[in-house]
């Protein structure tokens, strides 16, 4: 489970993400709206511990990533907004090198590995450096080496950005298959039809308030997600 | 001209953060203060030295000697700087796509990263070139409003040259690199041919300045004909003549427009060729080598493969390790004639016995010119990212950063030691004691680098050549270090003659221990904080 208890994140004297709180359960897929410069970034590299913030908590099954920052990150993957990798590396080392990060046996990351390479098409394409890649083909890479680890917290910012339409079907396919299994996934997005038709779960956040968070019924009702959006932002 | 001039604002502003300066001017924790006490204290050092120079010419009448022996020192040492800066500080830029997808002249984008360059060896230069003036003003026979003429316009165009002829050579040499498929490897490989014959050349000078010191009566034509900026300094200082100073102006100029307009021709041909990635034959995963290794172990092996990945950073450490290495079968081949050398400046009794003590210094040398760390941490730029998220504590990613560059300058150390054990006659308690430095001063430089780079980071760097070479950290690493290289010199002159060469180098083994230790605890308690709050 993940708890956001009043988080607020100052850059400067201009607050990010102010005063944020709302819970995403297991077994959630929790989609995380907003336009741009909402806030949804700086909260998502918050809850990964890569920013630190200025008040409130983030809890991560009970512990907090201020005070056990390398336990809670045990429990979780993060696939940023742009593909960020090793460029230099070829693609089987950095997962290699990600899976040794996670303490993860030769056994299980070459199971992990070899199911996620077929999945997205990489099978003969991982001995490469992943600078001959192209965006989508990192993205796939970056999509490997965070499930590679099987991580009970999926944490993922614009995933779906630069992804072939066959890849992000799978992915929405591994996504359920997560959940289905207890394990949490949230995500930021901008693509609403799909967060509506995939997420259990969604928030919706402006200028860096939390303008409304639940379950995907009680947010849309009889509205298309889109709809309140809009009105939201209107 | 306006375009260049944004241009020129927009680079300027990632690059050298002088407008940042401006904003944290209200900031407590300002980060000017210490780039300037250091500076200030390097060009104190040299003004001090040059003080010392000036008094034994004096007599003679020989000052302007000096000053142009400075100005032809400086210009080979940008011309060796610039030969590994320029290939990776003109090409594969990240600005490319933006910069080249922009209505302006390709030639003007050349123009701005030359000028960028420029800029950078100007303060580079000033930093010798100021002490050195302000030293001349005390030991001058007469001086006149001239000489502060003078004085102004060669600081602004002494660098023209050296950065000309170091984008030349830069350009060559990735215009040979793209050529080949391991583009990485024949730049590394080009580069160190051409720097080592620079090193060459400037050390078989000895027959050029002994003709100098003959013709000191015609000094200035000498010199003007050994390096024309250099002699022309030298003749503006004793002879002014306004024609002259506006012919040199006039030939920088002149020689920086046609060089620009030569190398903007090929330029974009060889910056797209470097950007051909080659791709190696498929592999199927089956053959892939998937096992799990100790986080250590794995953190050590990403910096290695980023280090053996970036050709400046290669030829910017390595470049000190080779010279070691070539220095040690130096002396090891012509001992006699190093001792000759030696024996003109340190009586033999002392030379005899001290050996170790010269192998120390030596050692202190190639460790202090080889500060790897002081880069790392901007190197990781949007990926630092990556290495936030995972579960693994600040402690073992810094140190881990620590023990790669222990390995990288080492390993060629201690091969150098066993060549002079080998060679020379030295006590098993002196060998011990500079295996002992051969980690505790590299550990030292290391820590140091570390420490700047996580006081200075510069993640939003454009290309790998202004993190390695350009940045604040490198430059305040190096000047540490060879403030620390200075002090052990000057604590032996002091000692030498009072203590044998055993207890020196115990009294040395006891301060790197020590500041080794103030500098790891420094790293964990302090400088870790600053990494976890870093983000971009």
């Amino acid at each position: 489970m993940i708890e956001i208890k009043n988080v607020t994140k100052k850059y400067g004297s201009k607050k990010a993400v102010d005063n944020v709180s709302f819970d995403v359960n297991d077994g959630d897929i929790f989609a995380f709206i907003g336009h741009n410069g909402a806030g949804k970034t700086t909260l998502i590299k918050s809850i990964v511990g890569i920013h630190d913030f200025d008040e409130g908590d983030i809890l991560i099954d009970g512990m907090s990533i201020k005070d056990n920052p390398v336990e809670c990150k045990k429990l979780m993957a993060f696939v940023p907004d742009n593909p960020e990798t090793y460029e230099h590396m070829k693609a089987i080392d950095y997962i290699n090198f990600i899976c040794d990060m996670y303490d993860i046996d030769t056994e299980t990351r070459e199971k992990n590995i070899k199911k996620y390479a077929k999945l997205f098409d990489m099978e003969d394409k991982l001995g490469d450096t992943i600078d001959s890649y192209s965006h989508g083909m990192k993205q796939k890479v970056v999509l490997i080496s965070a499930l590679a680890h099987d991580p009970r917290i999926l944490i993922m910012d614009e995933p779906f950005v630069g992804l072939d339409p066959k890849a992000v079907f799978d992915i929405k396919e591994v996504l359920n298959e997560m959940v289905k299994e207890g394990k949490i996934v949230f995500y930021s997005t901008h693509i609403l039809d799909v967060a509506e038709k995939l997420c259990t779960r969604v928030a919706i956040i402006k200028n860096g308030k939390l303008v409304k968070a639940g379950s995907m019924k009680e947010i849309k009702g009889d509205k298309s997600l889109e709809k309140v959006f809009m009105e939201l932002e209107g | 001209m306006k375009k260049i001039l944004s241009l020129l604002k927009a680079c300027m502003t990632s690059d050298m953060n002088i407008f940042k300066i401006r904003q944290k001017k209200d900031n407590k924790n300002n980060n000017i203060i210490l780039p300037l006490f250091l500076s200030f204290a390097f060009m104190f050092a040299i003004w001090s030295n040059a003080n010392i120079i000036f008094e034994k010419l004096a007599p003679m009448h020989l000052q302007v000697l000096v000053i142009s022996l400075v100005v032809f020192g400086t210009s080979i040492m940008v011309v060796v700087e610039g030969v590994y800066k320029t290939g990776s500080l003109l090409f594969n830029c990240k600005d490319d796509q933006l910069l080249l997808s922009l209505p302006i002249k390709r030639s003007t984008v050349l123009f701005v990263r030359i000028f960028k360059f420029y800029l950078f060896e100007l303060i580079f230069n000033a930093l010798f070139i100021i002490p050195l003036i302000v030293a001349y003003i005390r030991w001058a026979d007469s001086l006149e409003w001239t000489f502060f003429l003078t004085s102004f316009v060669m600081i602004l165009f002494l660098p023209v040259i050296p950065v000309i002829l170091s984008c030349i050579i830069g350009v060559i040499t990735s215009s040979i690199s793209s050529r080949f498929k391991f583009k990485n490897f024949t730049q590394i490989l080009v580069s160190f041919v051409i720097i080592l014959a620079v090193f060459v050349f400037s050390m078989n000078m000895d027959s050029i300045f002994e003709k100098i010191a003959a013709h000191a009566t015609s000094i200035n034509d000498f010199i003007i004909k050994l390096y024309y900026p250099a002699g022309i300094y030298a003749k503006l200082v004793t002879d002014f003549n306004i024609v002259d100073l506006l012919v040199f102006i006039l030939i920088n100029i002149v020689l920086f427009i046609i060089t620009l307009f030569i190398l903007s021709k090929f330029y974009f041909k060889i910056n797209s060729r470097l950007k051909n990635v080659s791709t190696s034959k498929s592999v199927r995963i089956d053959n892939l080598v998937i096992k799990s290794r100790p986080k250590t172990i794995s953190l050590i092996k990403k910096e290695l493969n980023t280090f053996f990945k970036t050709p400046v950073f290669i030829v910017n450490a390595g470049f000190s390790l080779v010279l070691f290495i070539i220095v040690v079968i130096g002396l090891c081949v012509k001992y006699n004639d190093a001792f000759d050398l030696l024996k003109s400046v340190m009586p033999v009794k002392i030379l005899d016995s001290y050996l170790s003590i010269f192998i120390f210094v030596l050692i202190s040398f190639a460790a202090f010119m080889t500060s790897i760390t002081n880069s790392v941490i901007s190197l990781e730029g949007k990926n630092i990212n990556i290495l936030k998220s995972l579960p693994i504590n600040t402690k073992t990613i810094l140190m881990s950063k620590v023990y790669a560059a222990l390995l990288i300058t080492t390993i060629p150390i201690i091969i150098g030691d066993i060549i002079l054990f080998i060679r020379f006659r030295l006590s098993i308690i002196e060998m011990l004691l500079l295996l002992a430095f051969s980690i505790l001063i590299p550990l030292v430089s290391h820590f140091i680098g570390l420490i700047m780079n996580l006081k200075y980071p510069k993640l939003d760097f454009e290309n790998s050549s202004e993190v390695v070479k350009q940045s604040t950290s490198s430059f305040l690493s190096v000047l540490i270090g060879m403030l620390l290289l200075l002090g052990s010199v000057l604590l032996i002159s002091k000692l030498i003659e009072l203590v044998n060469p055993v207890t020196l180098l115990l009294i040395f083994l006891g301060a790197y221990l020590f500041i080794d230790i103030i500098l790891y605890l420094y790293l964990i308690k302090v400088s870790a904080k600053k990494f976890d709050s870093l983000s971009i």
